[in-house]
């Protein structure tokens, strides 16, 4: 599971959904939640949580550009490529931090991925978890 | 009201250690005990049944002393009007079931009450025949009739369904739950099945070696940390593979085996046996009505 921490910034909610966005080391995340501030009382501006991907969730780009609709969005540099045989592990440097995205490995050489690549790491704001946390930043 | 504050050593295969615990319970609440084996959960029930005695402290119920070491009160197991329902049944083979139920009334128990109970239970078909002709199930639903027919005003549970099968476990759990609301009566329970201590308790203890590690709600005991995960369940590890760069857990998930993809980071803390809390966001389920399967 890749974590980051970081602060609530901004809550949309509508009947029982909310659009949450957490301030990451200066970069916008978002999570679609099935919850609200009115059940959730860790939703709030301000909050410290902990913003939660799963490897298997996380796509990877290279020379991006144009519009697209994902919201959750890392510019990393790959540190490493654990290649198997139908799946790969990338490890990714994002601003210090590790996260793994989890690929196919036709992908992976299809993009021609390796060590030293700049890649946008992308994670789809239904994909994301966001956990309380009471320790701080 | 319950006031319990006892202590007791007790020896594990991991050695003695002392059992400590502090807890008052409310009229009509049905507690959990859960934990490992050994912890000193089913000491507890046998303290309050007054089958063991504590090494020292106090057991009040509703403000009788029912066990005090400073003044060397130990009111007898038969005075103490406490239900205890075990695993193995210890039902009277040579009675009938109505036989059972009419031994355990108290003195000047009122008859009616193992009609009632009988009507109560459906145990009717049953009433005349003896237990070696019933099944587990059978039996376990005339050993909670015999424990109320004693009109406790505890009833002790140590982990009263666990040697039956699904169906009939939940079928019993609903009886269980159906009885204590009629009678309102205290329940403490003994229970290693998640499911069972959130379906009938209001509260859960964990002990873990003889002192009260956690309690609160079962949703709060068992919910792993705040996720927004709105599904989590509870299984165990039966199985961990290696799938290419990734792992494939097997996991038992109520009854059913499941299998999910685990990264390396998630394994190395789990293995087999293990209890886990499989959680998906409420956006990741697929949902198909089964008639159309």
């Amino acid at each position: 599971m890749n974590k980051l921490r970081g602060r609530i910034t901004h809550i949309e909610s509508n009947d029982h959904v909310s659009l949450v966005d957490v301030d990451v080391m200066g970069d916008s995340f978002t999570a679609t939640l099935l919850e609200t501030p009115d059940d959730a009382a860790y939703l709030k501006i301000g909050n410290v949580v902990e913003v939660l991907f799963k490897e298997t969730e996380v796509s990877l780009a290279k020379g991006l550009s144009g519009l697209i609709s994902l919201r959750n969005r890392m510019h990393t540099t790959v540190k490493q490529v654990r290649g198997g045989v139908i799946l790969s592990e990338v490890v990714l440097d994002y601003r210090g931090r590790q996260i793994s995205s989890i690929i196919t490995t036709r992908s992976i050489k299809r993009m021609d991925i390796k060590a030293g690549n700049e890649v946008e790491a992308l994670v789809k704001a239904n994909e994301v978890t966001l956990l309380e946390v009471t320790d701080g930043l | 009201m319950i006031e319990i504050d006892i202590t007791k050593k007790l020896f594990s295969a991991q050695g003695e250690f002392t059992l400590a615990l502090q807890l008052s319970i409310e009229q009509g609440e049905f507690i959990s005990l859960f934990g490992q084996s050994g912890a000193g959960k089913t000491t507890l029930l046998r303290c309050l049944a007054g089958l063991e005695k504590p090494d020292g402290g106090t057991i009040k119920v509703n403000g009788e002393t029912w066990f005090d070491s400073r003044v060397a009160t130990m009111l007898p197991a038969r005075h103490r009007r406490a239900g205890y329902m075990f695993q193995d049944y210890a039902l009277f083979p040579n009675m009938t079931v109505r036989g059972n139920l009419e031994f355990a009334l108290r003195p000047e128990g009122d008859r009616k009450r193992v009609a009632e109970l009988i009507e109560m239970m459906g145990l009717g078909e049953l009433q005349q025949r003896k237990p070696d002709t019933l099944s587990g199930g059978q039996k376990q639903r005339v050993a909670l009739a015999r424990a109320l027919a004693a009109e406790p005003k505890l009833l002790l549970l140590d982990e009263p369904f666990s040697a039956l099968d699904h169906t009939t476990r939940v079928r019993l759990q609903d009886e269980v739950m159906r009885m204590q609301r009629h009678y309102g009566l205290t329940t403490v329970m003994v229970s290693h099945d998640i499911s069972e201590v959130y379906k009938l308790s209001q509260r859960v203890l964990v002990i873990e070696h003889g002192r009260i590690a956690k309690q609160g709600t079962p949703a709060e005991v068992f919910k792993a940390g705040q996720a927004n995960g709105k599904f989590s369940f509870a299984g165990e590890v039966l199985d961990i593979e290696t799938a290419d760069v990734v792992f494939a857990v097997t996991l038992l998930v109520g009854n059913q085996v499941v299998r999910v993809i685990a990264t390396a980071d998630e394994v190395k803390s789990i293995k087999q046996g293990d209890r886990v809390m499989l959680m998906s966001k409420a956006f990741n389920p697929v949902l198909v009505a089964v008639g159309s399967l």
